[in-house]
């Protein structure tokens, strides 16, 4: 019998014609791995809050099918003891702690269920220990890093010993390091404990290869579902981006065999191609770059708390260009982004915008400078996306040359004119956010991790209204922990580390020339093809290079 | 930029002990600074908190909080010698004003007016005090046996708190960039762009708060009836200064039943000094409220101590 078994699924939310799940038939069995992917808006967060009992009881709506747990009607089980079977995870850890502290939030749901004392210290003290949080037990939530918060909402569902652990995109608001130690978890989890995971995400590099099953759900409906190697098969045949690039590239090659992993790749390369000396790829270098938009001379910027944030930064960035930086955190890429923007005041060097002096300025911006920060959230306050772009020309007493339909039409948001932002999807908030701060016309645009949570195809939207922005000369530097999106759209990558720069230059020459900050195609072919970065770059490097014969089967 | 004005964990003495012992000890500094008027009370009462917010590593806070203190204790002396006529020990005559009548300032009104400033900084050091030694956490699951509800929402609050205090910055920061000044204009041009930024906090909260209901629902939250997790060791070292506490209590109820720790300001200044007992009262008093510091430096000092309390 499955674990999971739902029957014509179909589920609207409250006040919406359009169903979120639609006729959905799917199985899942016990200690099995299960991925769902999909696009944003596609189902597949509805899909997991049915899974959790959360859809149709806490959010109310219209709900058809069943879903049965264990061969039992979900509908019909005892909330306390569906919370016993089945855990969730959400995206955001900020938006799931309750309690204060880390002890009390893992026996928050110890104490719902009402267990008794002793049992509660038992499986807290397990708990903590089995994921290494013993160490900050005593610790208030707010003082732990993203990475730990996000582990803290893992052990307090996994302190309620469910049978089943539903994860919703976890690792969308971690950085890379942070996101790699919780997939690591989360296989042990499921190969030592046996617990069945089913987990939601469409940042695949990482979780594609610990599947035993693939799910893609669009428009509500499950598209495919089989192993990672047939849907990769399936998705490429049909230009469906749900993939990891590595497995992309083989079978846009046309291999019998699909690899999901940068080993696997590797494997299959060096079975299958002679090493072959490439010359190396010339960046392409603007011998005159023009103008500096921006100069920042031995900038040094240190918090009240003593933190030299920023040390003897020195840089220039021309119109044009679009600066990708990248670094662990801590390693000062906010400030410097804020720095660029004049929202912090260095305490030595010079930051000049367009020649004019922003160390010394107490009001930040003139309209020449966008900042565009991670939460579009913190932009919409007005009741129609019309009204927000009319708020910062108003701000900067400028009028509507046909700039605000210029811009709406530019991001796709003509139809959602009159619309409250806040009824908008998070990418529609982003691009109204975006347009919010594009409306002055800046030489100068900032953006802090702008492709978090996005899907394949909205971070390809982002990627080329930027590149299209850059053409027009506008400068955009961006922060990101996401290097392929870097490697596919910048021109130029900055490492930052420990508030210094520690390389600097154009993207095939630094992420060309780094280990860990490189792309997964980057990885793979690393010491075959060198300064290959992205799924194009393999293809126009090792396609003509590609014997027109039958590929040697993988050796294991 | 908030973090020392809230509960941090230093592993120190005051900061182990059991939390019902903790807040009767902070509620009797409490009820002694509302009761006591006699000047060398409050100001014994007010070295007790200080000794103890010394003890608790937290002089460089209480020092903010004494300046912030200043700014509101010396209009209250000012305004308060001003406006009483009560005293009979007129040492200063101003001019008369409507509404007020003539303006005088009388010995016993400063005096007042001095008293209850030192009052006022003991309940403000109380307070301060508390959020050095007692851990919310503690506090809520106390009262979580008694009123569940009510402490999950404290909780949720203190845990929210400093993430909107980092919100309303950043959503500031984005203002600014987009053009809003909040330095420029006068206060009524200046207050509709703060409203602007509250409401910005206020809807973000507000979808915050669906998503952080929807967590507690899938962890079971009013499923049924709850348990409650945290037990706290009681320890002989809450009995010390449990007892202490209640002997300070006691002693004080005895010195204000005779007048010992009571002062007369108006018409005319009592005697602070009523006899030998009003100085023997005070240091009882002091000494038994002193008993969690002694406590806590001979628990830094001496490792046979510290195993046996």
């Amino acid at each position: 019998m499955p674990l999971f078994q739902c029957e014509n699924l179909t589920y609207y939310y409250p006040d919406r014609e359009k169903p979120a799940l639609k006729g959905i038939d799917l199985s899942i069995e016990e200690g099995e791995f299960l991925l769902i992917t999909g696009g944003s808006g596609s189902g597949k967060s509805s899909l997991a809050r049915a899974l959790a009992g959360l859809i149709p009881d806490f959010y109310g709506g219209r709900f058809g099918g069943k879903v049965y747990f264990q061969g039992r009607d979900m509908g019909q089980m005892d909330r306390r003891k569906l919370a016993r079977e089945v855990g969730i995870v959400f995206q955001d850890p900020e938006k799931q702690l309750v309690m204060t502290s880390v002890e009390a939030e893992i026996a928050f749901g110890l104490e719902n269920l009402g267990l008794p004392q002793a049992e509660m210290s038992r499986r807290v003290a397990e708990v903590l220990s089995f994921l290494d949080l013993a160490e900050v037990r005593q610790e208030f939530t707010a003082h732990l890093s993203g990475g730990q918060k996000q582990k803290l909402a893992l052990a307090a569902v996994l302190a309620m010993q469910p049978r089943a652990l539903v994860l919703d995109e976890p690792t969308s608001q971690l950085d890379p390091v942070a996101a790699e130690e919780f997939f690591n978890l989360i296989k042990r989890l499921n190969e030592e404990m046996g617990l069945t995971i089913i987990l939601i995400e469409q940042r695949l590099e990482r979780c594609f290869h610990l599947a035993d099953r693939v799910v893609l759900i669009e428009d509500g409906q499950v598209k495919y579902e089989g192993t990672a190697e047939q849907l990769a098969r399936w998705a490429v045949a049909r230009e469906i981006p749900f993939i990891p690039p590595v497995a992309r590239f083989f079978v846009r090659l046309g291999f019998p065999s699909v690899p999901v992993t940068v080993k696997e790749g590797r494997r299959l390369l060096r079975s299958n191609f002679n090493y072959r000396k490439f010359p190396p790829l010339r960046p392409v270098v603007n011998e005159n770059p023009g103008e500096p938009v921006l100069t920042m001379s031995r900038v040094w910027f240190t918090y009240p708390n003593g933190k030299e944030a920023l040390q003897d930064i020195s840089l220039q960035i021309a119109g044009g260009e679009l600066v990708a930086i990248l670094g662990n955190n801590g390693a000062g890429k906010s400030t410097l982004l804020k720095t660029m923007a004049g929202l912090l005041k260095p305490g030595r060097g010079r930051v000049q915008v367009m020649g004019r002096d922003l160390s010394n300025e107490c009001r930040p911006g003139d309209g020449r400078i966008a900042y565009l920060s991670q939460n579009p959230n913190d932009y919409l306050f007005q009741d129609t996306v019309e009204e927000e772009l009319l708020f910062t020309l108003k701000n900067f007493g400028l009028t509507d040359d046909g700039v605000v339909d210029e811009l709406l039409e530019k991001l796709g948001l003509q139809r959602y004119r009159r619309v409250n932002p806040r009824d908008l999807s998070s990418g529609e908030r982003q691009r109204v956010a975006l347009a919010s701060i594009l409306v002055t016309r800046p030489r100068l645009l900032v953006l802090d991790e702008p492709t978090r949570g996005m899907d394949y195809r909205l971070k390809d939207e982002l990627g080329g209204m930027l590149t299209g922005l850059s053409r027009e000369g506008v400068s955009v530097v961006l922060v990101t922990h996401d290097v392929e999106f870097a490697a596919a759209y910048a021109t130029r990558v900055l490492l930052l580390f420990a508030g210094r720069i520690v390389a600097d230059g154009p993207k095939h020459q630094v992420l060309g020339q780094s280990v860990f900050y490189s792309t997964q195609i980057g990885k793979m072919c690393r010491g075959y093809v060198d300064g290959v970065l992205t799924l194009q770059d393999a293809l126009d490097r090792l396609e003509p290079v590609w014997p027109a014969r039958q590929a040697v089967p993988e050796v294991r | 930029m908030f973090d020392q004005f809230f509960y941090q964990d230093k592993g120190l003495f005051l900061q182990s002990l059991h939390p019902a012992a903790a807040l009767t000890y902070l509620g009797i500094l409490f009820v002694l600074a509302l009761v006591f008027t006699n000047p060398l009370y409050l100001l014994g009462l007010l070295l007790v908190v200080v000794l103890a917010i010394s003890a608790a590593r937290g002089l460089a806070v209480w020092e903010i909080y004494l300046r912030l203190s200043l700014g509101l204790l010396l209009p209250v002396i000012i305004v308060n010698a001003l406006l009483t006529h009560a005293g009979k020990t007129i040492i200063w005559l101003g001019p008369r004003l409507p509404v007020f009548g003539r303006l005088t300032v009388s010995l016993e009104a400063i005096c007042y007016g001095a008293a209850m400033s030192v009052r006022l900084l003991a309940i403000i050091s109380i307070f301060c005090l508390y959020n050095l030694m007692v851990h919310p956490d503690k506090v809520l699951s106390l009262l979580a046996r008694f009123a569940s509800r009510s402490a999950l929402v404290l909780s949720l609050a203190t845990r929210l708190f400093p993430t909107m205090v980092r919100q309303m910055a950043n959503i500031q920061e984005v203002q600014m960039v987009r053009g809003v000044d909040f330095h420029a204009g006068t206060l009524k041009e200046r207050l509709p762009r703060y409203a602007a930024l509250m409401n910005i906090l206020l809807l973000s909260s507000l979808e915050d708060s669906l998503e952080i209901a929807e967590a507690m629902q899938a962890r079971a939250f009013g499923s049924g009836r709850r348990s409650c997790y945290r037990r706290d060791t009681w320890r002989p070292r809450d009995s010390l200064c449990l007892g202490g506490a209640l002997l300070a209590l006691a002693t004080a109820v005895y010195g204000q039943a005779k007048g010992f720790s009571t002062f007369i300001f108006y018409p005319q200044l009592d005697y602070l000094i009523k006899g030998p007992m009003t100085i023997i009262i005070l240091i009882i008093i002091i000494l038994s409220l002193s008993v969690p510091m002694v406590l806590s430096w001979g628990w830094q000092r001496c490792p046979y101590f510290n195993a046996k309390i």
